[in-house]
């Protein structure tokens, strides 16, 4: 047993070599041969030696076939050796005294000869020995520089196999393509592994079979990226469509993968091939979630925006050193209460170069990303957010939390947890200060490491906000696992509902959402008086944007913080003053009780789902004569009772307008006729309360008119309905309440 | 049968008994094979009906051994003949037949001595 174990070693293992060979003699001598160094297994028919590669080929290293045989020839077990894959990789050595016989044979792939009558024994085992090692060697290689799943080329094998061809074809003009799978981790995600594998599978399948065609070599870079060097063609659109008719078939299928392609045609071999395949895929990337556009050329607009980004890779560390990244800060309101109140700010970083003027981060957030240089400008604003914090603190004496980027490669960091940490201690701050933005896509990638890491940075107290939240693949299942304190909307999530055709549905079902997880929303890129009043319905917790301000420079927010925290202002802003959130309130509110006025009914009558909604109007009985003989002081303080009983009557999704001076309006979300009883409830429970007398009151009553939307026979709009519902009972000189 | 025997019979014991690794026995166990080997019945009866292909397998299977075993006598003919029926060329093989015959009979007779 030991003995065994001892052996357990694939270099001492002795090598099995199968002897197909008739001639006893023969068989003899090679035994005599072969037997101290190898384990022989002899076969004197073809019959037999084809059982024998079939059953043991995993544990053979070598056959030595003679070629004539009693029953089948050796061409064609040779033949047939080499068409099995399971058996073609076999080594044979063929034993022939005829040298005419030695051209088929190779063609056949024999590998190499032993004549006939036998040289010397040392002979045979050196051609036997040397041939067992290339082919071991050959396997190694084989399984080295072959991507497991696709046997395609891998990334380093695929260099070098191009390298050759560039010096083989030095002026023949070549192109890089790369092929790219469209969300190919949502098709894992979606169908499982296996699924994905096999459709990595077949795209390798068939661009081999392109290439085999017109030359070239492919190879799989990463997950889906294939990379594939030929002859300069123009045929791309076709090689994309036959290998998307390899995955889809034909036909159109709903569930279609879709391939993107980057073209670098014709490149300039000067260049090495990383940076060759470099530009296809930034070509690649050009066409990114265009669903028309699927194949992009690499051209001189990307060349230039390839020597922009070369030139801010380079200049990067000195803009460090001389601190030419300029902190800006955009403010961040509650808008839960009546009126909005600065809650905190976010970060936004600036690059003014010394060349190229102002430089925006859309141009170099990515760029960085890309390359890891993200970490040292996140660590760079990390510290001067929190430096700014303090001095805000020290001059002004208030706390103004603000948001910082975490991007993802931070989160690989094995430091990040203390270099925060050190940071904040640094300034004086608390960890709830600084808030940590990261981004929705970081957490879709390794999840497990993510969540590890974002709890740990929670544990100490750091507030996480998910950036980002609807600009991927948001997964609804995130929002129970993930450690996150609040849900930044995507800003142009924002701006899609609020496109020309205003649709909001999916917008106010991802606030409810997060809502039921207890988490607050952040809206972005909000701009109008409009988008944030829908937000606000909506049960938006946080806005920013330029409809308060745009990102300012840390004077500047300071002029601006002093405003609305009413701080003592700044000598240059005395004097600025405009009020444009209050100049919003008012335009949206009735000033007496501060319920909705008529411009905001008209808003949020148009935007209601109005499947199911119920409109209850409500008149104040005998208001004109109580104004008449009381005065107009009681009547607003009447007005004034009504509206806080009805504000702590209705739910918090219900809208409560004051359209007229007697007359509001309720618009009730969420509600169909099956539950008319506790809407009547809640009219009987309202006017209950208002027959009681106050000290400066006498008793109130309200006529209530009530339509929903699925009422039977509609006349006009449900508003219209339940004004003739109010009119009616009017007439009939009845109070309390009637349902169209 | 010493190799001395085989030596004067005219094979040539060096080169055979090289590629036996000197081992001598070895080396004669296997040349007192040979004459009752199929393959001489196989070649002649083949012949004699005209069958080429079947005695050109006969005289490669001999060519084979005796070669290995540098058995000159019959190895030389044998060889001769093997081309020969590769090619099914049409011939009188009556005089290589006799050659291998007598290096046959002449074996065996040393063999059994």
């Amino acid at each position: 047993m030991q003995e065994r174990e001892m052996d357990f070693r694939p270099s001492i293992d002795k090598r099995c070599i199968l002897i197909i060979e008739d001639e006893f003699i023969n068989q003899e001598i090679l035994r005599m041969f072969l037997s101290d160094s190898y384990d022989l297994v002899l076969a004197g028919t073809g019959t037999e030696a084809l059982d024998v590669i079939c059953t043991r080929y995993e544990t053979l290293s070598l056959i030595l076939l003679d070629l004539n045989l009693p029953d089948i020839g050796g061409l064609d077990i040779l033949r047939q050796v080499k068409a099995d894959s399971r058996t073609a990789r076999l080594p044979v050595i063929v034993m022939t005294s005829d040298a005419d016989a030695e051209v088929e044979c190779l063609t056949l792939g024999a590998i190499d000869f032993i004549p006939k009558p036998y040289p010397q024994q040392k002979v045979v085992l050196a051609r036997v020995l040397r041939t067992i090692e290339l082919s071991e060697d050959r396997d190694t290689l084989r399984w080295t520089e072959r991507d497991q799943l696709t046997g395609l080329y891998n990334k380093e094998f695929f260099n070098r196999y191009a390298a050759q061809l560039d010096i083989h074809h030095r002026d023949f003009p070549t192109d890089a393509i790369v092929l790219n799978v469209n969300h190919f981790h949502m098709i894992n995600d979606r169908y499982g592994r296996s699924f994905g594998d096999e459709v990595l599978r077949r795209i390798a399948e068939k661009l081999l079979e392109i290439v085999e065609e017109t030359g070239g070599i492919v190879g799989r870079n990463m997950a889906d990226i294939f990379w594939i060097y030929c002859p300069h063609r123009t045929d791309y659109a076709a090689i994309l469509d036959e290998v998307s008719n390899a995955l889809n078939g034909d036909g159109q299928s709903e569930n279609r993968i879709r391939l993107r392609m980057g073209v670098y045609s014709d490149v300039d071999k000067e260049l090495d091939i990383e940076r060759r395949f470099d530009r296809a895929k930034l070509a690649a990337d050009s066409v990114k979630g265009s669903v028309t556009k699927v194949i992009g050329l690499y051209d001189s607009s990307m060349y230039e925006a390839e020597l922009l980004s070369e030139q801010l890779i380079e200049d990067f560390p000195a803009a460090i050193r001389e601190r030419q990244f300029q902190v800006y800060y955009q403010p961040k309101f509650d808008v839960r209460p009546s009126e909005p109140i600065l809650s905190s700010a976010e970060a936004l970083v600036r690059w003014l170069h010394p060349t190229l003027g102002m430089v925006s981060p859309g141009v170099f957030i990515d760029l960085f990303e890309q390359n890891g240089l993200i970490s040292t400008l996140d660590q760079y604003v990390w510290s001067e957010v929190a430096a700014q914090i303090r001095c805000w603190k020290e001059r002004f004496g208030v706390t103004l939390p603000v948001s910082v980027n975490v991007s993802r490669v931070d989160l690989y960091d094995p430091e990040l947890v203390g270099k925060l940490q050190d940071i904040v201690t640094r300034n004086g701050l608390t960890s709830r200060e600084l808030l940590l933005e990261i981004t929705e896509s970081a957490y879709t990638e390794d999840a497990a490491q993510i969540i590890e890491k974002v709890t740990q940075l929670r544990d100490l107290g750091f507030q996480i906000e998910m950036d980002d939240f609807g600009s991927g693949y948001s997964s609804l299942n995130m929002l129970t696992t993930l450690p996150i304190d609040a849900l930044k909307l995507d800003m142009q999530f924002i701006r899609n509902a609020f496109r020309e055709r205003k649709d909001t549905r999916l917008l106010e079902v991802m606030i409810l959402l997060a809502e039921s997880f207890e988490l607050p929303t952040i809206a972005e890129g909000v701009e109008t008086a409009e988008q944030l009043f829908t937000l606000k319905m909506m049960g938006c917790a946080i806005v920013q944007g330029y409809y308060f301000s745009r990102p300012l420079p840390p004077e500047e927010f300071e002029s601006f913080m002093s405003q609305k925290r009413n701080l003592p202002p700044s000598a240059e802003a005395k004097g600025k003053k405009i009020s444009r959130d209050r100049f919003t309130y008012d335009a949206l509110h009735d000033s007496l009780t501060g319920l909705y006025n008529n411009s905001a009914f008209e808003i949020l009558f148009h935007d209601a789902d109005h499947d199911h909604i119920a409109v209850l109007i409500a008149n104040i009985d005998d208001y004109a004569n109580m104004k008449k003989n009381r005065g107009r002081v009681y009547v607003n303080d009447m007005v004034c009772r009504v509206a806080d009983v009805l504000r702590s009557s209705f739910r918090s999704v219900d809208h409560i307008c004051r359209l007229r001076e007697e007359e509001f309006v309720v618009i009730m979300t969420r509600v169909t006729s099956s539950q008319k009883e506790m809407v009547f409830s809640k009219i009987e429970s309202v006017n209950h309360t208002l027959r009681e007398e106050t000290e400066d009151l006498g008793p109130i009553t309200l006529s209530v008119g009530i339509a929903f939307s699925d009422r039977e026979h509609p006349n006009g709009d449900v508003f219209q309905d339940a004004d003739s519902a109010l009119r009616r009972m009017r007439e009939i000189r009845q109070t309390g309440y009637a349902v169209y | 049968m010493t190799i001395d025997d085989l030596k004067a019979y005219g094979a040539d014991t060096a080169e055979g008994l090289r590629r036996c690794m000197n081992n001598e026995s070895f080396y004669l166990r296997l040349v007192k094979m040979i004459p009752g080997d199929p393959n001489f019945q196989k070649l002649y009866d083949a012949l004699d009906v005209g069958d080429l292909g079947i005695a050109f397998e006969g005289a490669h299977a001999l060519k084979g051994s005796t070669g290995n075993l540098s058995l000159t006598p019959i190895f030389a003919p044998v060889s001769e003949i093997t081309e020969l029926l590769r090619a099914r060329t049409q011939t009188d093989y009556a005089a290589l037949i006799t050659q291998i015959r007598q290096g046959r009979d002449e074996l065996a007779h040393i063999c059994e001595g």
